[in-house]
């Protein structure tokens, strides 16, 4: 056990490092480990596919996070630029081939132009007002995701063929010094690769001049202005970010499921992400992450054992009384009650009270 | 009653001239005027309602006035946004507190600092660098202003969980971090007992002592205002009635009539 000199800080550079104790760089060593090693270990491509989709769900939910958690916008039109996402993908990426940092940045960018038209309502509105805004652009995707058929295939969907590839490193089909892996197992690195980037710049910037001024237009924005921070430009500023990092995400999702139809960026999806959030925790990086892991890896947790769980109905007309999407979706609705009632900081809130009491110990304050 | 117009001072720091501020017919300040020398602390009192928090409304861009000129060192304030007002130099305390309650003092002392930074997103993100040093100089700044005030057992603190009168305290650094030429305190001692009182006062002619601020006080504590401020300008119903130094004020007529009713 390193002892407390060891923790000693020098200078505003060591305080401000992010791994900052011995024991959070064990932790880091480890997590990394975990990246690298789970994939050959776990070969089954059920678990390997859940954890893609959770890592690209983090990503959209840390970027969900940085609007609603951090900036206190309310937003239920996540979806919409998930969706826009993984249309640029299929027609950027899959239809002329350009390498997957360049369809991915172009997602980015799209959706960020997406959320600058959005943002300016958030200067006139707020709270339910804004949810009710960005609610319909829920239905206005939909009516464009089912109509603009050269983009987005109209009602029939479209095969995204964008590839996972940067340069000679192919993900779909990775080769590491002699050693072949399978398609999950390449976008497993991929993802949650990709997973530690956005929640390495989504730190620093929270940490930082522009993530206090988010903080501060969240806590009171009227306060905000008075000492100079330009409370609109912020709130511009985050919507952009935000639905940059949903439309990556949705880029993401699109070529990992290789196919994608207008029904899947509904509101359900928007208060999924929502759910993640608020269970992860509302106003923690780390908690968008472990929200998506918990709330995320759900509906394919209970898809593959609705057979064992009683009351659950497999087939139409078969027995019990829940078929498994309603389950899933009361689930979403206790989820966030139960969170919201009993423990507003989420997961990340309990992590800091464990750690909290392991600091103390063996005092209980 | 009788308006009062001071004669203008010669170079002065703040300039307010016919101050008018209407609300439908309500009218909230009604041709004030007053000039803030360099350095010097002004206070402002009057009676509930009188206009004394309206004037800082007007004063860094909350509320746009219908009549009247404010100029800071001959620039015009009137019209321009809250933030561009606080990059120009006018900081302020509010009367029932403006931290963020969720980050931590030292956030909030760093946010005072905001527009002495540059740091945009994609700076923000990508840490190394520009972002990183920008971090260290201004938390070094930050720390000055901690220990000026005696705040070192808060740093870490979330704001909304400060005892009361260290967030009193805490949100006169945030407003010392914005490094401003004019700083306008809406009653620092409200709701204080009589030690956390004259605690404030302490810190007040400290700052004043060692970075020569010019301030305006907003205050009902008149021994408060009587024992610091240079001058002092009454206000009742949004008319200026008298302006002078404290024992002028204490003895005009007009204000002891607004204060304490009628004529005895």
């Amino acid at each position: 056990m390193a002892g407390p000199h060891r923790n000693l800080v020098r200078g505003y550079a060591d305080e401000l490092r992010l791994f900052g104790t011995p024991l959070s760089r064990a932790g880091l060593v480890a997590l990394v480990a975990v990246f690298l090693l789970l994939p050959t270990v776990l070969h089954d491509d059920f678990w390997l596919s859940v954890l893609i989709y959770v890592g690209i769900t983090a990503i959209g939910a840390i970027g969900l996070n940085l609007l609603t958690g951090y900036c206190g916008q309310i937003s239920l039109g996540h979806a919409f630029f998930i969706g826009a996402g993984a249309y640029v993908a299929a027609r950027v990426g899959g239809d002329t081939g350009l390498p997957l940092p360049l369809w991915l940045l172009a997602a980015a960018l799209i959706g960020a132009v997406l959320g600058g038209l959005i943002g300016p309502f958030a200067l006139r509105l707020r709270g339910h007002y804004l949810a009710i805004v960005t609610l319909g652009l829920i239905f206005i995707g939909e009516h464009l995701w089912r109509n603009l058929t050269p983009v987005t295939g109209g009602n029939s969907g479209t095969s995204v063929r964008a590839e996972p590839a940067i340069g000679p490193l192919d993900f779909g089909d990775l080769t590491l010094f002699g050693e072949s892996y399978s398609r999950n197992q390449g976008w497993f690195w991929l993802v949650w690769g990709l997973v530690a980037l956005v929640a390495l710049l989504a730190k620093n910037l929270v940490r930082t001049r522009p993530g206090r001024a988010l903080q501060a237009v969240r806590d009171r924005d009227q306060a905000a202005e008075v000492i100079g921070v330009r409370a609109g430009r912020y709130k511009i500023g985050a919507f952009m970010l935000s639905s940059a990092i949903a439309s990556a995400a949705g880029a993401l999702f699109g070529s990992y499921q290789q196919f994608v139809s207008p029904d899947e960026w509904n509101l359900l999806l928007s208060i999924q992400y929502i759910a993640i959030v608020i269970v992860g925790g509302l106003g923690t990086v780390f908690g968008s992450v472990l929200g998506a892991i918990f709330v995320g890896a759900l509906p394919a947790i209970i898809d593959r054992y609705s057979e064992v769980i009683p009351g659950v109905r497999t087939s139409v007309g078969g027995e019990g009384f829940i078929s498994v999407f309603a389950l899933n979706q009361a689930l979403f609705g206790v989820l966030i009650v139960l969170f919201l009632v009993l423990e507003p900081r989420g997961l990340a809130g309990i992590w800091l009270r464990t750690k909290a009491y392991f600091k103390a110990w063996p005092f209980s304050y | 009653m009788e308006r009062v117009t001071e004669p203008p001072a010669p170079n002065p720091l703040l300039e307010v001239r016919d101050l008018t501020l209407r609300f439908g017919g309500v009218t909230a300040l009604d041709g004030v005027g007053f000039a803030v020398r360099h350095g010097e602390l002004f206070a402002v009192i009057g009676p509930n309602g009188a206009g004394k928090t309206s004037i800082f409304n007007c004063l860094n861009g909350v509320y746009r006035p219908q009549q009247g000129t404010i100029t800071l060192d001959g620039r015009s304030l009137v019209g321009r946004a809250p933030a561009d007002i606080a990059a120009m130099g006018v900081a302020r305390t509010f009367q029932n507190l403006g931290l963020f309650g969720h980050l931590t003092l030292v956030e909030n002392l760093m946010l005072g600092r905001h527009h002495l930074m540059r740091t945009g997103f994609f700076a923000g993100m990508f840490w190394w660098g520009r972002a990183k040093r920008e971090e260290i100089t201004h938390r070094a700044a930050v720390e000055e202003i901690i220990e000026l005030l005696e705040l070192e057992p808060y740093r870490r603190m979330p704001a909304g969980l400060l005892p009361y009168g260290v967030a009193k305290r805490a949100e006169l650094g945030r407003a010392l971090a914005m490094e401003p030429r004019l700083l306008l305190l809406d009653e620092p001692v409200a709701g204080m007992n009589l030690e956390e009182t004259e605690d404030t006062a302490r810190y007040l002619l400290e700052v004043r002592r060692e970075l020569g601020l010019a301030m305006i006080l907003v205050e009902h504590d008149m021994s408060l205002v009587m024992d610091l401020a240079d001058r002092v300008l009454a206000l009742d119903f949004g008319v200026a009635i008298a302006t002078g130094e404290p024992s002028e004020i204490q003895h005009d007529p007009q204000v002891i009539e607004a204060y304490l009713g009628g004529a005895a």
